[in-house]
């Protein structure tokens, strides 16, 4: 075949490029769905309840992803700095994911449970009032916004047609029972989306003000849940690696 | 000249071209001058001024839209639709839906750029459009594949030429991307949730993302090359021949690369090795473009010396040269492994995206401007300027950020003699205070420079007015008269 | 009777194999294109399309504010452009 006849017919010209581009994605990504390697199979791990969903939307919204990761790397000094490296597991119910791609505040995928509901208010309302240095923008907002949950469960809902195990049907929560657990089966009934994320923000008050259910609360709930799921005290190093 | 019956303005749809370059030129400046602000904002965090619109994080796409999208986009849809018609001798086909392209792209950018500051986006890097946006976007893209390739089938010409497969390899690509990375289920108007989860989300994502630099701002802009580096030397490309295959192995092992964007990552680490060998292999295939625009100038170099436009392209071809030879050096996971989530990795893009993007755009649009407006440029003197403005803006902006990067990496990794970490994570944020204003500094250079263009290119067109009514007055004065 | 397919499934020898076919196609590629003298003139002759539409090209020093000069040779030239 001679070049020309490329590169005088337009339709086939289109028709070869398009078969060279595909070839790339084709190899690289359909397998990670079929393989199943390729996520570690671990326990604890389950997804963001209403309020936790409601707070991702918050870190979504105000572009926390753009200067914050989600993603510890298997190295001496992040181990020592953040804890162990993130299993693919850990980003399962992730729509989308926020691995980040620059540091420019810390990694942020074991940050639950690392400071105090209290701390996290503060720092977000007047982060330099923490850490003199920082370079983070005030977010004074977050606890002054009322926190619209009026659609939640329709968020459910389109999430749990991306595979998210939220339940619509018995059959789907007595599913959740059994791998989650009564208690956050509760939260993840899309019936009760709403009642959920009101008992949740009112019992636990991340943001310290009482009777008012605001942006902060959800988005201190979102941090606060981020890393700790899996125990992993229970597995041999080496089971891990078999996955990467 | 006297072959007045088939002057380029009448044969060929100048209009639009004329229309998207100067869309091109007011999105570069606006959002150049918004990365400029970001960037004032990490050095003077007050700048954020609590105000929610204006916060880093919601300003950070706006920059990268406006830039990527506006800017370049534009820049794109007016080079092609020029290039199109002048290499395939062919006035522009549907005249009406590349109308429909103009208001589409022009109005989807700027309603893409007011719902981030609002707070709607999507999540995912330079993809942060929410789905009704996506839509739109989609539809006009389609159009634009059935103008540009409906003119090139429409060609008086047999062959088509190098520069047209770039573009239609852009066309495809960019769409297959957009459309796959962008699959999501809406809640809402205006929130979507991905369809994928977490790895194969972060797969499918930097594909698209990789590829948006490999054909967005790569091989779109090579076409661009391909025409105007040829053009402005009066002299034909260096080697056909180079052309082809660095065209096709561009194209097949750009697809291939994405995984590289996520070393050390939760993906599979097959997925990530095999992208990294293949972020090597292009480093071939880029540099046979360098070489052949480069090279095109071989026995003319002399034109360096007379002609800033050709300085332009040519400085614009260099930038492309060493940013795709940092590229791989990047992509190999134990530089990746410092460099990765720091600062480098921003001096990379914009040694790619100011150095070659918008230096090879701004040559390609101060060649144009004359001939669209039949006139000739306002300045000489000013050309220059620009060019030494942007060229130093630049290099202030990479070095600086090879600073904060390389420094930031080595204080994360570094260890005391007991065996803690030497630093701590807030004084990497205190290391990178200074080069962060020197990046300030030469963003503010750049902006500065595209500010001269912008001036140059008004008065320009000034001065064809004023020269277009003495003339049409001295020609009814002879008129009266005779 | 597709057991045979189950070969290209292990990586150790779908590997091999994609590098024979990719770097096969590319040694195609190259000697193709740059062997054969009429073969390297035919496709060298078509760099010439961009030339080949020639425009009024505006003087390499013809700049409105840096040669007020430059005016009248410009301005002749107008003349013809407005007469078409």
């Amino acid at each position: 075949m001679r070049h020309e006849q490329v590169e005088t017919n337009s339709a086939l010209m289109l028709l070869l490029i398009l078969a060279v581009i595909s070839v790339g994605g084709l190899v690289e990504i359909v397998p990670l769905f079929s393989i199943n390697e390729t996520i570690e199979k671990v326990e604890g791990v389950r997804p963001n309840t209403p309020l936790e969903i409601r707070g991702r939307d918050i870190y979504i919204r105000e572009g926390c992803y753009l200067c914050h990761s989600q993603m510890i790397r298997p190295f001496r000094d992040e181990w020592l700095r953040y804890g162990h490296y993130s299993l693919a597991a850990e980003s399962q119910y992730d729509h989308p994911f926020q691995w980040g791609s620059k540091r420019t505040g810390p990694d942020l995928a074991r940050v639950g449970g690392k400071y105090s509901n209290q701390w996290h208010v503060q720092h977000m309302k007047a982060p330099r009032s923490v850490v003199p240095q920082s370079i983070m923008p005030n977010y004074p907002w977050l606890l002054t916004n009322d926190l619209d949950y009026s659609d939640v469960a329709d968020r459910m809902r389109a999430l749990r047609a991306t595979g998210v195990p939220y339940s619509v049907t018995q059959q789907e929560y007595d599913a959740n029972v059994k791998k989650f657990g009564p208690a956050i089966a509760d939260q993840f009934d899309i019936g009760k989306a709403e009642d959920s994320l009101l008992k949740e923000a009112r019992d636990k008050n991340f943001d310290g003000v009482p009777g008012q259910i605001t942006e902060m609360d959800a988005l201190v709930a979102y941090l606060q849940s981020l890393g700790a799921m899996v125990d992993f005290t229970k597995y041999d190093e080496g089971y891990f690696a078999t996955f990467r | 000249m006297a072959q007045s019956s088939a002057l380029p303005a009448e044969q060929y749809n100048f209009d639009i071209v004329r229309r998207f370059m100067i869309v091109a030129m007011v999105y570069g400046v606006l959002g150049m001058a918004v990365g400029l602000y970001i960037a004032c904002e990490l050095a003077w965090p007050f700048l954020n001024f609590d105000i929610p619109a204006i916060t880093f994080g919601r300003l950070r796409p706006v920059h990268t839209s406006l830039v990527i999208f506006g800017f370049g986009g534009s820049a794109l849809f007016a080079t092609s639709y020029y290039i199109v018609q002048r290499t395939c001798q062919a006035r522009l086909a549907f005249p009406w839906l590349a109308e429909f392209t103009f208001w589409g792209w022009t109005g989807g950018v700027a309603l893409g750029v007011i719902t981030y500051m609002a707070g709607f986006s999507q999540g995912k890097e330079y993809a942060e459009f929410e789905w009704p946006l996506d839509i739109a976007i989609t539809v006009v893209w389609v159009c634009y594949i059935l103008v540009y390739v409906e003119t090139v089938r429409r060609r008086s010409q047999p062959h088509i030429y190098v520069a047209n497969w770039f573009f239609m390899a852009f066309l495809l690509a960019v769409a297959l991307l957009h459309i796959f990375n962008n699959i999501s289920v809406p809640s809402g108007l205006l929130k979507s949730y991905s369809i994928y989860p977490g790895v194969q989300d972060a797969m499918i994502q930097w594909w698209y993302g990789h590829n948006a630099v490999g054909f967005f701002l790569t091989a779109a802009f090579l076409g661009m090359m391909y025409y105007f580096v040829p053009k402005q030397a009066g002299r034909p490309v260096y080697s056909y021949r180079l052309s082809i295959i660095h065209f096709w192995a561009l194209i097949f092992l750009y697809m291939w690369a994405g995984g590289h964007h996520l070393h050390w990552t939760a993906l599979p680490d097959w997925v990530s090795t095999l992208s990294a060998t293949f972020s090597i292999l292009l480093l071939m295939p880029s540099w046979g473009g360098m070489i052949n625009g480069i090279m095109t100038l071989s026995g003319a170099w002399d034109k360096l010396r007379s002609d800033p436009i050709m300085l332009f392209l040519i400085t614009s071809l260099s930038f492309y040269g060493m940013s795709t030879f940092e590229g791989p050096l990047m992509s190999l996971k134990s530089v990746n492994a410092l460099s990765h989530y720091t600062d480098w990795t921003i001096g990379h893009v914009h040694s790619g995206a100011l150095g070659w993007v918008a230096l090879v755009s701004f040559g390609s649009f101060y060649h144009l401007m004359p001939r669209l407006y039949e006139t000739r440029m306002y300045s000489q003197t000013l050309i220059y300027v620009h060019f030494w403005l942007a060229t130093i803006g630049i290099v202030l902006y990479i070095t600086s950020m090879w600073i904060a990067g390389i420094g930031q990496g080595l204080m994360l990794r570094g260890f005391d003699d007991y065996g803690n970490l030497a630093y701590t994570f807030i004084e990497t944020v205190e290391f990178m205070h200074t080069p962060y204003i020197w990046r300030a500094l030469g963003g503010a250079f750049f902006v500065a420079g595209a500010l001269v263009m912008v001036y140059n290119m008004v008065m320009t067109v000034r001065a064809a007015r004023i020269e277009r009514v003495a003339l049409e007055a001295k020609l009814a004065a002879k008129l009266a008269k005779a | 009777m597709f057991d045979w397919l189950l070969w290209f499934t292990h990586m150790e020898n779908s590997k091999p194999l994609a590098l024979v076919l990719f770097f096969g196609a590319f040694c195609g590629v190259l000697i193709y294109v740059f062997t054969g003298k009429q073969r390297a003139k035919r496709l060298e002759s078509y760099k010439y399309i961009p030339l080949d539409d020639e425009e009024p090209r505006p003087e390499p020093h013809d700049f409105a504010r840096d040669d007020p000069r430059a005016r009248i040779a410009t301005q002749s030239r107008k003349v013809m452009d407005n007469e078409r």
